[in-house]
């Protein structure tokens, strides 16, 4: 049946579209259909899977250092065993041999690095041996299991008089053994490791006097994992609630059927989409479809209520109903997938490679509901039963809609107004006053994935509790020429930097090379104390390591040092993973190296006058020309490249315009080369000096998870902002062309802007910090509080066309298309609110944190906008008072006079 | 019981079809009845209703 009635004629296009639809119903629902059930089948393809190296920003130079030597050195992916004993000490045959089966059976676990495990059972834990006739020579602590009570009293001989040992891998009260792992990033399978350890380590060797504990990434994710499956009761729960609440609402079950269509088909589109990419599901990202979804529903719930308002206006035609309905709503449907997808694809600019993913694949997800909602929309209500009148007239006459109506009565009163402005105003204050609290990376010790009270966070704070620390911030040494590491300065400079940042709360003991040469050179001295030094000239730092070294392989000995002692690393061991603390221990490193280079160099720097200036030059080094460039000589001579007074301009190619400049480009040069170029204004004068560095090794930012997560979360802090100002600019620009006004937009997100502080002010209240997880999941938030602004004034400028009074079309608005918004904000919210169930804290967090963003985004739309509105008297709403459309039958158009 | 994909697809299933017969042979015949029911009482929105949807004239094509 073609159009042969009259329709608006500036929507006539959407109206025909809409009536195309119908007639060509066959063909497009085949090929809806059949893409649908092909991206149905690639979705039921795929798999939870987290890929740790997409974690990370690969580009960032401390995951880069983190890729180069986490083979070697180890990375971000240890598991540590820890066996504690109630009563006694572990030094007994029984405990002992268990220690050994423990890390035998860790060695078996799927994706082990076999070279990196650290147990006094495992073959590269040596202690220093004197054998007779004076040779020394390193030997496994422990070569076999243990037989008598006398084997085992030497075993706790070895480990008390080993520094590598003793308060590392066995606590000092020798009630606990530490044993650790580090897995190989490209074979991480947590589900199998997580059962693995289970049923080879934990569950064997527990018993009433020994209590073992894991932690560790790998075990984290592990239980992430296993929790997963809460995903399922979450789902069923909230599917089977929002059908309740949408029967009850519509009085009849197509009105809980349809949204169900359109949530499955857009699911579909887009879990078949991640498929098709190459993607995998994340455990932590399992919130995001389902918030995705939900969307899809809340855009269904507003098409289905304007169904019923039209089929009602139409004289219960239904063609015309749906028809109608789809005009209608085009355009605020259309703009708020628009905005929702396109403020979610703004996270591409994290170079975060599981963020970029996520971009696309949940923009895409987005954008697939415009395929259900709108392209199939019309021809399933055609193929469904009209709805029976009554029902129609009941539900506009029930309790629901005059709850709405005296609601709205009250808002739109002059004290209404008052409270709203004025309680918007105080909650964003408050809000403020906590915003200042939010933290970039995790604002707590334990992991925020799980509940303070979950075996893995009790299990990770025994093990802090009993060795300090745990979790590896790995600085490399990298030398500049091979046997770099036997130099007496490049050794004494990491003995220093441990003793530096060993005063940072945050780390709990720290390990390096130099750490094994002063236990060596001790052993060497009949164990006196005064020999536990750094010697002072490379032969005998060279004596001590073959000493040490010579009887272990090159595959166990890399770990320390690569074999062509070239580069080492200094390893602490921080006691928890805080934002703020990484930040900290990342600045104090920074100082240490830069400060120790300045030192080096022999100069005195101090900023004057906005200059960086060198202020003084120290009597050592002792600097002499070698062609075009200085080096480190050893004849006293007065010739310096640095003068007292010289105005550095530039370092490399890096110009110096403070002291901060200055700092990094020092570090970045001397990471590069060992000739640094200086160019300084003497006396008026630019002079160009080339020096060859002073030390033999410079110190590279970061691994370990401590470097990984410092990475991460640098990368967050430089674009949280950036993402909020596109974020918001991508809105306004659909505002924009949504309305053609540039007044719009700003109506539409000022609740919105205050909705983000006042849900930044909860996340900093709860410690919530922003994180490589939760960032996704705001930014999100942030996209779908505008749709329920969108539905209101689309309405109130519909209505003020026929009513000419902006009051009344506000108040008809939110009686209205407001009454479809509060209901889909109440089940969207108390839906979302399952997810506080969670066994994963994070996921429980995230559910709790987006209802309550949603119910503010909600509260703002019903109060603030519509308030805003009416007080401002917006010109993109007034101007279209009394301007009925003109109506036309497709062919003649004629007007339908004002009214 | 642990719930999978496979069972919490048939639960979702089981109870959509649930929530389908009960309104239409339990729910809305009941309704119906209840606002006859008030008619026949005098009930002035319930007649103005009845009436209202009695001569709804449904063009379902």
């Amino acid at each position: 049946m073609a159009l042969d009635y009259e329709v608006p004629q500036d929507k006539r296009l959407l109206y025909w579209l809409g009536d195309k639809l119908i007639d060509y119903r066959h063909p497009v629902s085949v090929v809806v259909l059949v893409v649908t059930a092909v991206f149905a089948y690639w979705g039921f393809q795929l798999h939870l899977v987290t890929s740790f190296g997409d974690l990370l920003p690969q580009d960032h130079p401390y995951v880069r250092i983190h890729n180069k030597y986490s083979g070697t050195f180890g990375g971000a992916n240890n598991i540590n065993i820890m066996l504690e004993v109630k009563d006694g000490t572990i030094f007994t045959p029984k405990t002992l041999n268990k220690i050994w089966d423990m890390t035998v059976a860790l060695d078996k676990v799927y994706g082990v690095n076999h070279n990196q495990i650290d147990s006094i059972a495992h073959r590269t834990v040596r202690y220093l041996k004197v054998a007779a006739g004076g040779t020394m020579r390193a030997q496994p602590v422990m070569l076999q299991k243990v037989t008598s009570d006398e084997e085992a009293g030497a075993i706790r001989r070895y480990v008390h008089n080993a520094e590598n040992i003793y308060g590392l891998l066995v606590s000092l009260d020798d009630k606990a053994a530490l044993i650790r792992a580090n897995f190989i990033e490209g074979r991480l399978d947590y589900q199998r490791i997580f059962t693995e350890v289970n049923e080879n380590i934990v569950t064997p060797f527990q018993d009433d006097n020994t209590v073992v504990a894991v932690a560790g990434e790998p075990r984290l994710y592990g239980w992430v994992y296993h929790y997963s499956g809460d995903v399922f009761f979450i789902l069923v729960i909230t599917y089977c609630l929002e059908w309740v609440l949408r029967w009850m609402y519509f009085h009849d079950w197509r009105g809980a059927l349809r949204p169900t269509i359109t949530g499955l088909i857009a699911a579909f589109w887009g879990l078949g989409f991640i498929h098709l990419i190459g993607l995998a599901l994340d455990p932590l990202m399992l919130v995001m479809p389902f918030l995705i979804t939900a969307r899809a529903v809340s855009h269904a719930i507003q098409m289905h209520d304007r169904y019923y308002e039209e089929f009602e206006k139409s004289g219960w035609h239904k063609r015309r109903a749906i028809v109608a309905s789809f005009a209608e709503l085009f355009v605020p449907t259309l703009s708020g997938i628009t905005a929702d997808a396109f403020g979610v694809l703004v996270i591409l600019l994290v170079p975060v490679v599981m963020l970029q993913k996520l971009a696309i694949t949940a923009s895409w997800w987005i954008l697939a509901i415009t395929i259900s909602e709108m392209l199939l929309n019309p021809i399933v209500y055609y193929y469904l039963k009209a709805p029976e009148p009554e029902l129609v007239l009941l539900r506009e006459r029930g309790a629901f809609r005059k709850g709405i109506e005296r609601f709205v009565g009250g808002l739109l009163t002059p004290v209404g107004k008052g409270i709203t402005v004025v309680a918007w105003l105080s909650a964003t204050v408050v809000a403020f006053y906590f915003l200042r609290g939010l933290s970039i990376g995790d604002p707590t010790s334990a992991s925020p994935l799980l509940w303070l009270d979950s075996p893995y966070n009790v299990s990770h704070k025994e093990i802090q509790d009993k060795f300090g620390g745990v979790e590896p911030l790995i600085v490399v040494a990298e030398g500049y020429d091979k046997d770099a590491m036997k130099d007496p300065g490049a050794l004494r400079n990491m003995e220093r930097f441990q003793r530096h940042l060993e005063r940072d709360p945050s780390i709990g003991y720290s390990f390096s090379l130099a750490d094994i040469i002063r236990a060596v050179n001790m052993v060497f001295h009949e164990l006196e104390p005064k020999w536990g030094v750094i010697p002072d000239n490379w032969v005998d730092i060279g004596g001590l390591f073959f000493i040490y070294f010579s009887g272990s392989p090159p595959t166990e000995t890399a770990k320390y040092v690569d074999p062509s002692y070239t580069t080492a690393h200094v390893t602490f061991f921080a006691k928890d993973h805080k934002g703020e603390n990484i930040r900290r221990m990342i600045k104090e490193c920074k100082d240490f190296i830069v400060g120790t280079e300045i030192d080096d160099l022999g100069v005195v720097v101090a900023t004057q006058d906005g200059h960086t200036v060198i202020t003084g030059v120290k009597p050592e080094p002792i600097w002499e020309k070698a062609g075009p460039s200085w080096v480190v000589g050893s004849v006293p001579s007065s010739e310096s490249p640095f003068k007292a007074g010289d105005r550095i301009l530039t370092v490399g190619k890096q110009e110096i315009t403070d002291a901060g400049s200055f700092r990094i480009a020092l570090m970045e040069q001397a990471n590069r080369s060992s000739f640094i170029d200086f160019t300084v204004d003497r006396g008026g004068q630019s002079v160009t000096t080339t020096v060859s560095a002073p030390w033999k090794a410079v110190f590279k930012l970061a691994g370990g998870l401590i470097g990984t997560l410092a990475a991460a979360n640098e990368e967050l802090t430089r674009n949280d902002v950036l993402m909020n100002v596109l974020g918001f600019s991508t809105m306004y620009l659909i505002m924009l062309f949504t309305y053609r006004s540039f007044a719009a937009g700003l109506y539409l997100l000022a609740p919105l802007a205050l909705s983000n502080i006042m849900v930044n002010g909860y996340m900093a209240a709860n410690d919530i910090g922003v994180n490589i997880h939760t960032l996704p999941l705001v930014t999100v938030g942030l996209g779908f509080g505008i749709d329920y602004g969108l539905y209101i004034v689309s309405r109130t400028i519909e209505e003020i066309r026929v009513r000419g009074d902006l009051e009344e079309s506000v108040r008809e608005a939110l009686v209205t298309s407001g009454k479809a918004v509060t209901f889909t904000a109440v089940t969207m919210v108390i839906s979302t609110v399952f997810w506080t169930t969670s066994h994963i804290r994070f996921n429980a967090e995230m559910g709790l944190l987006l209802a309550i963003w949603m119910a503010i985004s909600y509260v703002g739309s019903q109060t603030l906008t519509p308030v805003l509105i009416v007080l401002f008297k917006p010109r993109f709403i007034l101007k279209e008072a009394h301007r009925v459309p003109t109506l036309t039958s497709m062919g003649a158009p004629r007007e339908a006079g004002a009214s | 019981m642990t719930l999978g994909l496979w069972n919490s697809v048939a639960i979702v299933l089981g109870f959509s079809f649930f929530v389908i017969f009960l309104d239409e042979y339990i729910v809305k015949p009941r309704r119906h009845k209840k606002w006859e029911r008030l008619a026949a009482s005098g009930d002035k929105e319930a007649q103005e209703l009845l009436k209202l949807a009695r001569s709804a004239k449904v063009m379902d094509e």
